[in-house]
């Protein structure tokens, strides 16, 4: 439980951060709460030579309303976000899916976008992300860049950002009057991440579902809203959760029951999120 | 754990083949394969860095082809271990070809052990589909150059890249 001998640095602004980050491309990490890459690094799983803490750099940890969309930045924990007023009355599913990642120590450490950044395939954000069709700006050498949340997870644990890339602020349209939304999981008992999270967000014209847990990567159930769409029940539509999905089992649940699980609290999530409007 | 899938490959089946049991393109098709030397009939030692997202390990083992029956088939046996723990598979791949266009079938079983499976066995199975799915898309660009062009170049990036124009010429072929 002893981690490989590494370097660290805690530079003071994000430019300096990204010019460390191009300098060993293939090899520097990003610490940004650290509940992922910590853990991985004590048993040697992950062994970066560099470390490029970001929370000294001072503006990245806020939460600000702003023409219609929340601004939050990368370094805002999960425990802030639960515990904002702002987010509870404007974006309340936010703060719901913030109470249901890890424990109180992870919430308190683990950072948004250290959690998206890191796309764990049972991490709760990336749900929640995908259903409020958030946007995620990111800073390069090059500059500035902005990719939607779909473009965003490309694959187990991999992103769409490149990797002297820093993730910087997650943008969320505020949800209008009269949106309900939902998150529902299914907890593993030992780690606390989804066997199925599931969340929803359902306003008078559209419906967005978004889901992980089941899959090498969190996805929009773009089946289900279109089901919905066409006037299918809650039901009916949360039975398409899985289409043209291909699910992954683990020694905990198999590829089939995570299946059911997924139309189960598809379903639930559907239902608890119109309860809600 | 059960591995299976199909690979669709836009070649002659006769050169799928060839570059699948080709040492030089084996070598820049696996995944993070660092060095692939022939040891015996059919069966190489390798190096290999594997890895996803920031989870890296260093693992050395075995490959080795057997009941090979050009073009159509073989079972590609492999074994490594590593600092992460270890990994066994064996999986045959069956090579059709209909209209110019071979379609590559394999099934097989992967088990791992140490660290890696204690800790990481709920990512097993979707690794090992990313790492199917990238060497897959390798050999399909190898495939796609004559032998004597000089070999596609491989990267991340690049296998992605060709993964999704493969996707949106089935979608769009679909339609």
């Amino acid at each position: 439980m002893i981690p490989a001998q590494f370097d660290y640095v805690a530079p003071r602004t994000l430019d300096e951060a990204v010019r460390l980050l191009a300098e060993r491309p293939d090899d520097a990490k990003i610490l940004a709460g650290g509940h992922s890459l910590l853990p991985a690094m004590k048993l040697r799983l992950a062994q970066p030579s560099l470390l490029v803490d970001l929370r000294r750099i001072g503006d990245l940890s806020y939460i600000t309303p702003e023409n219609g969309h929340i601004r939050i930045g990368a370094m805002t924990t999960h425990y802030e976000i639960e515990s904002s007023p702002l987010l509870a009355e404007r974006c309340p599913l936010l703060p719901e899916t913030a109470s249901h990642i890890g424990d109180v120590q992870v919430r308190n450490k683990g950072t948004l976008g250290g959690s998206l950044a890191h796309a764990d395939p049972a991490a709760d954000w990336p749900a929640t992300i995908l259903a409020l069709g958030a946007e995620m700006v990111v800073t390069g050498l090059g500059g500035e860049r902005t990719i939607a949340a779909e473009d965003f997870f490309v694959d187990l644990m991999t992103t769409a950002l490149e990797p002297n890339e820093i993730l910087r602020e997650i943008r969320i349209p505020v949800p209008a009057a009269g949106t309900g939304s939902a998150y529902v999981k299914v907890r593993q008992p030992a780690s606390g991440f989804a066997v199925v999270g599931v969340a929803a967000c359902v306003s008078g014209g559209e419906t967005r579902v978004g889901v992980t847990g089941i899959a090498s990567k969190a996805f929009r159930a773009k089946a289900v809203e279109a089901a919905l769409a066409g006037g299918a029940s809650a039901a009916d539509a949360a039975a398409r959760v899985d289409d043209g999905v291909d699910v992954n089992g683990d020694l905990y649940a198999s590829a089939d029951f995570r299946r059911h699980l997924a139309r189960v609290y598809t379903r639930r999530a559907l239902e608890a999120a119109a309860a809600r409007r | 754990m059960k591995v299976e899938g199909t690979h669709d490959v836009h070649a002659r089946r006769e050169r799928v083949f060839r570059a699948m049991t080709d040492p030089a393109v084996l070598q820049r098709c696996i995944p993070g394969c660092e060095q692939l030397e022939l040891t015996g009939e059919n069966t190489y030692a390798t190096t290999l860095r594997a890895g996803v997202g920031s989870i890296k390990g260093v693992f050395k083992g075995t490959v080795r082809l057997e009941d090979v029956r050009a073009p159509e088939h073989y079972r590609m046996v492999v074994e490594g271990k590593g600092q992460p723990g270890f990994v066994k598979g064996s999986g045959d791949l069956d090579l059709a070809e209909s209209d110019g266009v071979t379609t590559i079938s394999y099934s097989g079983d992967v088990t791992a052990g140490g660290t890696l499976a204690s800790v990481g066995q709920r990512m097993l199975q979707g690794s090992v589909k990313m790492m199917a799915t990238q060497f897959f898309t390798a050999i399909e660009a190898e495939s796609r150059v004559e032998e004597h062009e000089p070999p596609p170049k491989h990267g991340f990036f690049r296998t992605t890249l060709r993964w999704f124009s493969g996707l949106l010429r089935r979608v769009f072929k679909n339609k």
